[in-house]
């Protein structure tokens, strides 16, 4: 039996452990707050690019007679045969089954599709390691053309391949880059190197409102609602679980609200006159496109890096409480060996005493 | 103030935030085709901008001046809201990165060779950065 020296190293041990894990989650709830400013102050342009889009879309003849569609290469359908898999995780441990989720849906998404080529591009240090570990690396082979000049050429030897991973693009995450990789996603679309887009994140609008979606990127079919192709709630535990840590942080639980700034960004090239166009309006539409598919991949990242925050904090509040706990056990423990030392010295004694 | 009602409400907003949201009297845009100014009672109007300056004039603030590139603006009669993928203050222009931007820009531009769309990516690298090298020099 343990005896009561071991105890108090044990305990102060646990102690030890909470501090680090109370300090985690308060660092975490902070780092959350900025992320969500973060995202707060990101929709008035998104919204007003969709906006625009949208009336753009109304007021001007871009429609294909004979499909119905809209005639501009983002918006043409082709049969999935290649996909990109676009797979947004943390860039961290110790954020619960935040990572795990993720990859376990994207590994689904994976399985669900046998018969079609997948590109992966990992987005987070956590993914793009599973990943790699997983499926090997696109490999290109560079070939001449008639003129002489190298053209570097996809070699595909797997049905799953890495294309790219971004990394550090979570840790500052600037519009440049994440535009320059919509840009890419844009051109290899174009090019038909792939048929469709998919991106997979953690959709977070508030604390208790979050959930992990796989959404189409590419082909756009119709502009400024989420195009879902699954999504995965969370259980009403881990619901009850994060609000009870945003509580005791003091993250506000419910989103704020900004009904009156969507509304004012909604109307951006919504009047109702008749614009003068400055530019053709194909022009103009074309221009707004991958602006467009650049602040989809920005909310995707802004929202998923909210959400791993808000994970690592209720994961780190769950550990706080479980040192809480056994602590309180430890400690119980330890005054019970104690009392029977005690006790057994004070038999000693008294028997002792009555022997003489 | 008497002229009250000749100022204009401009905003402009970057995928990062809204920039600034106040009145002036006029402000200048770097339009694809050129610049041009807009006055209070403009006719509607809608544009994609080049790579350029926006000047705002007779601002809250004195006159302010912020280098963008790309970018798509509404003009309404009493209201200009700018989407600028980028805005920067001329002070914030990291002018050595422009340079090193510009001759990237102009290395793409002598490998393009026949292909179009290479050779409007370099052009527009190089616009970007003439643009912010000009923003930055000017006082």
């Amino acid at each position: 039996m343990a005896n009561v020296l071991d105890l108090r190293r044990r305990i102060r041990s646990v102690k030890n452990t909470r501090q680090i894990t109370k300090a985690m989650k308060m660092v975490s709830a902070a780092k959350l707050r900025r992320a969500q400013e973060r995202a707060m102050a990101a929709r008035p342009y998104a919204r007003m690019i969709a906006s625009v889009l949208v009336s753009l879309t109304r007021r001007i003849d871009l429609f294909d007679e004979e499909t119905g569609n809209l005639r501009h290469p983002l918006f043409t359908t082709r049969p999935e045969k290649k996909i990109l898999l676009i797979v947004v995780s943390g860039d961290k441990g110790f954020a619960g089954a935040f990572n795990s989720n993720i990859l376990k849906t994207a590994f689904q998404f994976i399985q669900g599709n046998p018969d079609k080529e997948i590109d992966v591009e990992a987005v987070g240090r956590k993914g793009r390691d599973q990943m790699r570990r997983r499926y090997p690396a696109a490999t290109y082979a560079e070939i001449a053309d008639d003129q002489g000049n190298l053209r570097k050429v996809r070699d595909r030897k797997a049905r799953v391949e890495v294309t790219g991973d971004h990394p550090g693009m979570l840790l500052k995450l600037e519009t440049d880059r994440v535009f320059a990789m919509a840009q890419s996603i844009i051109s290899r679309y174009r090019h038909e190197e792939i048929d469709a887009a998919y991106i997979i994140y953690n959709e977070f609008k508030s604390v208790i409102q979050q959930r992990l979606v796989v959404e189409r990127l590419l082909p756009l079919i119709e502009i400024g609602s989420q195009q879902l192709a699954g999504a995965v709630e969370p259980t009403v535990e881990e619901r009850e679980r994060a609000a009870q840590a945003a509580l005791t942080a003091g993250i506000e639980l419910e989103p704020t609200d900004t009904t009156e700034a969507d509304e004012e960004a909604r109307k951006f090239g919504t009047a109702q006159v008749d614009y003068i166009y400055e530019q053709p309006s194909e022009e103009l539409f074309a221009g707004l496109i991958p602006q467009y598919v650049s602040s989809m991949l920005y909310h995707a990242m802004t929202e998923s890096v909210a959400a791993e925050h808000a994970a690592r904090m209720t994961a780190m509040d769950s550990a706080t409480n479980n040192a809480s706990e056994m602590i309180d056990s430890l400690t119980l423990h330890m005054n019970r060996v104690r009392q029977a030392a005690i006790t057994k010295e004070i038999i000693e004694i008294v028997s002792g005493a009555a022997a003489l | 103030m008497a002229q009250d009602h000749n100022e204009i409400r401009v905003r402009l907003v970057t995928p990062e935030r809204t920039l600034f949201e106040h009145t002036a009297q006029s402000v200048e845009l770097p339009s694809k085709a050129g610049y041009m100014e807009v006055l209070y009672g403009h006719a509607p109007l809608l544009a994609e901008l080049g790579a350029g300056d926006v000047t705002l004039r007779g601002g809250p603030g004195g006159d302010e001046r912020y280098n963008v590139n790309w970018g798509f603006v509404e003009v309404l009669p009493d209201r200009v809201t700018i989407l600028a993928s980028d805005a920067l203050k001329p002070g914030e222009i990291d002018v050595p990165r422009a340079e090193k931007q510009l001759d990237h820009g102009l290395a793409l531009w002598k490998q393009a060779g026949e292909s179009e769309e290479a050779y409007d990516e370099a052009l527009r690298i190089i616009a970007e950065a003439e643009a912010k090298i000009a923003s930055a020099s000017q006082p």
